[in-house]
């Protein structure tokens, strides 16, 4: 478990001196983990309420971490580096011409309600999944599919209508879980999966508790007994709980702050790793001024990301320039594609005819404190090449009402964290308003490539081409934080996809 | 009497309606759809149009609050939303959280309150009554989200005394239960009774100047009968007063105190079911709130006439 080093530290020596510390701290501690130990209970924090528990009906990412393979389980699942791993298929194959895809099943898999995983249930999932009437979540992953079929009890063959790259990875999100076909509407309030833990309780605002299922087809794993997920919304509560002992494990939004603070509590410990968000200054592409290439240069170069990742997360983070993560397998770093320049920001105002200032409206998601403050920080930078950002505050139902669907914004900031969701760039509704055909077809090329090779050249096309267009601001990639106890191990280091998979974790003394 | 009783019991009703109307046209006015917010923000357009269809959100506004109206008036609040429970079966169980939290601090600041404010009272002129002005002056000052934290870091992180937040119901530890209360009680409370210490003194100094405290002392009546039997009986009008505000503001107060101390009461629910567009659950909440709210005032009123029988209601 190596902590990472980024291109990017901050220049301030005390952040600096505190990340080393912890960074030391850490490959020590992860060097000498100690044995497994069965048995026990780990409490984590979790930020709020989810919509109900299936991570089918919808895409709040508070279900899968808590339910993502702790409960529930597709075909295929993601491990802690974001490998794709066998979960309920134990091996796969593709046909020459890539389009079809046969998966065999592992034996002797149950559901927690006691009864056998069957190929009727993966075939009514996926054809759940690719009717559009279902209410499904991401139809999109499974457009490739034109049938789903069964030739015998252990086998599911995927026959698709054009070759899919991607299949394979889509079939690893947590969309992509498989639960019980007769018991497909009753997965909001009473999840039935095939994971190491099964549902127990769910007071609302409370807690969730998780307990070991006994019947796990990998032998060996779990390791604890229970797992309760509190629901805490407070950042500082969350943190005091942990330091009260209360909980064990913060692995979501842990202030970049808090996770400074751990070096100097023998207690505690944390570990920073990838993530797949990229914290995104988002404008309006189809309305004046933002539909000026010029201007949404002039804007990328008037904003120093150094000094907003100094600002608002205290040095940690990696600054990016289109919208990819490091973490993604196709990363490559276009951060210096307009670089940090408000002399060459102010001529290419004026020469877009903004000589004498420009004014817009710049609106912040209220639940979201990274980005709060990073936009502060933004404001003020826009304004030393005279441009007005008026910030604002947004509710949250308002920003999705209103911005990301109805499009009705000038410029507003979010962290994207889904995983490989460049495709967005392709949809001129998209909130961006940003209308450029050829996304799609390289969006075709990398799904049809005929070598893993190309299809990272395709992607990597994509992320050149918004970052010139500078569709809009990509900041950092913030990393990964967990805190825990000191005596919890075996938690996931990145977060390839939103997680909190309890499976490998345990107690040592 | 019953006249006033029942000329009240219409108004509040009225009010209680009212209340629910108001807060369904904000709902209306702000944008926000609740299927836009569960199914979250890669949704297709298709997915949220069936997801809609499946909550009954494809029915007129208007009409959506008359069914609701109609099933409230029998005893039905509908199910939530966001969480697919019966919004009645969600209340109660999130008033097991804030009735305790509310109740506690309340009689808190008046244990507090009373004897600290008639005592700043009597001691006008000596040193004791600018202390207590002045601490109860910091105390209304300081934050009740503030003192939580503060509590927070001392009680449960530096001296591990108390659990850092989260409630454990009675029934499965009344140890743990009243450990899980402790803070946010005195959080909530201490502000409240800085407050009503002021109200106290004001109230019971009033009453002191008046005349017939006057004849009871030159009557020969001691100190300890004028204060306990004249001057605080006539105070405790004002002091009921206050104390049905103060009611009220700790009910409001326990919004904020709940989502300090990771409490699963009424005000993280409400703030909850603001955040989904979770109609149903919000307009029972609201029911909720103003009935508590409305019957606190009732109280009040109705205690008014036992404590001053000059009192009449007209």
């Amino acid at each position: 478990m190596p902590s990472r080093v980024h291109p990017y530290r901050s220049s301030l020596p005390l952040v600096l001196a505190l990340a080393l510390t912890i960074a030391t701290l850490l490959g020590s501690a992860a060097a000498q983990d100690p044995e497994p130990v069965y048995g026990g209970t780990v409490t984590v924090a979790i930020t709020a309420d989810p919509p109900g528990w299936d991570p089918t009906v919808s895409t709040s990412q508070e279900i899968p971490r808590v339910m993502y393979h702790n409960v529930y389980e597709g075909l295929v699942r993601f491990d802690a580096t974001g490998a794709i791993v066998p979960a309920l298929a134990e091996s796969w194959e593709t046909s020459e011409d890539g389009l079809t895809w046969t998966f065999h099943l592992r034996e002797g898999v149950k559901f927690h309600d006691g009864t056998d995983l069957t190929v009727d249930d993966v075939i009514a999932k996926f054809e759940r999944a690719m009717d559009p009437e279902s209410g499904h979540t991401n139809p999109g992953y499974y457009a490739a599919i034109a049938s789903v079929e069964a030739p015998d009890a252990r086998t599911v063959v995927f026959r698709l209508s054009q070759p899919s790259r991607g299949l394979l990875y889509n079939l690893a999100r947590p969309d992509s879980i498989v639960y019980p076909a007769a018991k497909a509407d009753t997965q909001r309030s009473q999840p039935i999966g095939t994971g190491p833990f099964r549902f127990v309780s769910y007071t609302e605002g409370s807690e969730v508790v998780l307990e070991r299922f006994d019947d796990y087809y990998l032998e060996g794993v779990p390791y604890l007994d229970r797992a309760v997920f509190r629901i805490i919304g407070d950042p500082n509560t969350r943190f005091a709980a942990l330091q009260a002992g209360d909980i064990d494990l913060i692995g979501v939004a842990l202030q970049p702050e808090q996770y400074l603070q751990l070096a100097g509590n023998p207690e505690l410990k944390g570990s920073e790793g990838t993530a797949t968000t990229e914290i995104t200054v988002a404008m309006n592409n189809s309305r004046a001024p933002f539909d000026d290439p010029r201007v949404r240069q002039a804007i990328t170069m008037a904003i120093d990301k150094r000094q907003i990742v100094e600002g608002a997360m205290f040095g940690l983070g990696t600054i990016i320039g289109s919208h990819m993560s490091p973490a993604e397998p196709y990363y490559v770093d276009l951060s210096d594609t307009y670089p940090y320049d408000p002399e060459r920001a102010r001529e290419l105002l004026a020469e877009a005819g903004y000589a004498d200032g420009l004014t817009f409206s710049f609106e912040l998601p209220e639940p979201y404190n990274i980005e709060r403050r990073s936009g502060e920080v933004i404001a003020q930078q826009l304004r030393a090449v005279g441009i007005t950002a008026e910030l604002s505050v947004v509710e949250w139902g308002t920003w999705i009402q209103r911005i990301l669907l109805g499009g009705d914004y000038d410029m507003t900031i979010i962290g994207h964290s889904e995983p490989r969701d460049i495709n967005v760039y392709a949809n001129p509704d998209y909130y961006y308003k940003y209308d450029n055909p050829r996304i799609a077809e390289l969006l075709a090329e990398a799904e049809a490539a005929p070598t893993a090779e190309a299809e990272t050249a395709a992607y990597q096309e994509i992320a050149r081409i918004i970052a010139e267009d500078a569709v809009n601001v990509w900041l950092f990639s913030p990393p990964y934080l967990v805190a825990a106890r000191a005596d919890v191990y075996g938690f996931w280091q990145d977060q390839p996809t939103p997680a909190i998979d309890v499976t490998g974790v345990y107690r040592a003394p | 009497m019953l006249g006033f009783v029942a000329r009240r019991f219409v108004t509040a009703l009225v009010s209680v309606l009212l209340a629910s109307v108001v807060v369904f046209s904000a709902l209306l006015a702000v944008p926000g759809d609740p299927a836009a917010v569960i199914l979250g923000i890669n949704a297709t357009p298709e997915a949220r149009a069936v997801l809609s269809r499946k909550l009954g959100l494809d029915v007129p506004p208007v009409e959506r609050y008359v069914r609701w109206l109609g099933g409230a008036l029998r005893g039905d609040l509908g199910e939530s939303i966001n969480y697919q429970r019966p919004v009645s079966a969600l209340i109660r169980d999130r008033l097991r959280v804030s009735v305790p939290l509310a109740v506690g601090a309340a009689l808190l600041a008046c244990l507090l309150a009373v004897p600290l404010g008639v005592f700043a009272a009597l001691k006008r002129g000596t040193l004791w009554d600018p202390l207590l002005v002045a601490a109860s002056q910091l105390g209304a000052a300081v934050p009740s989200f503030w003192l939580g934290l503060i509590f927070i870091l001392y009680f449960a992180v530096q001296l591990k005394w108390l659990p850092a937040g989260g409630f454990t119901p009675f029934e499965q530890d009344p140890g743990a239960w009243a450990r899980s209360l402790l803070l946010p009680v005195l959080a909530l409370g201490l502000g409240q009774a800085a407050v009503m210490t002021r109200m106290t003194r004001a109230a019971m100094l009033e009453v002191l100047s008046q005349d017939f405290v006057r004849t009871a002392r030159a009557k020969g009546v001691a100190t300890r009968g004028v204060v306990l039997k004249h001057a605080l009986r006539n105070a405790m009008v004002t002091i009921v007063t206050i104390l049905g505000l103060s009611l009220t503001n700790v009910f409001i107060g326990s919004i904020v105190i709940e989502q300090v101390f990771a409490l699963p009461g009424l005000g993280r629910l409400a703030i909850t079911a603001i955040g989904t567009r979770d109609f149903p659950l919000l307009q029972g909440e609201v029911l909720v709130y103003a009935s508590t709210i409305v019957a606190l005032g009732f109280l009040v009123d109705v205690s008014y006439g036992l404590l001053d029988p000059r009192i009449r209601y007209g």
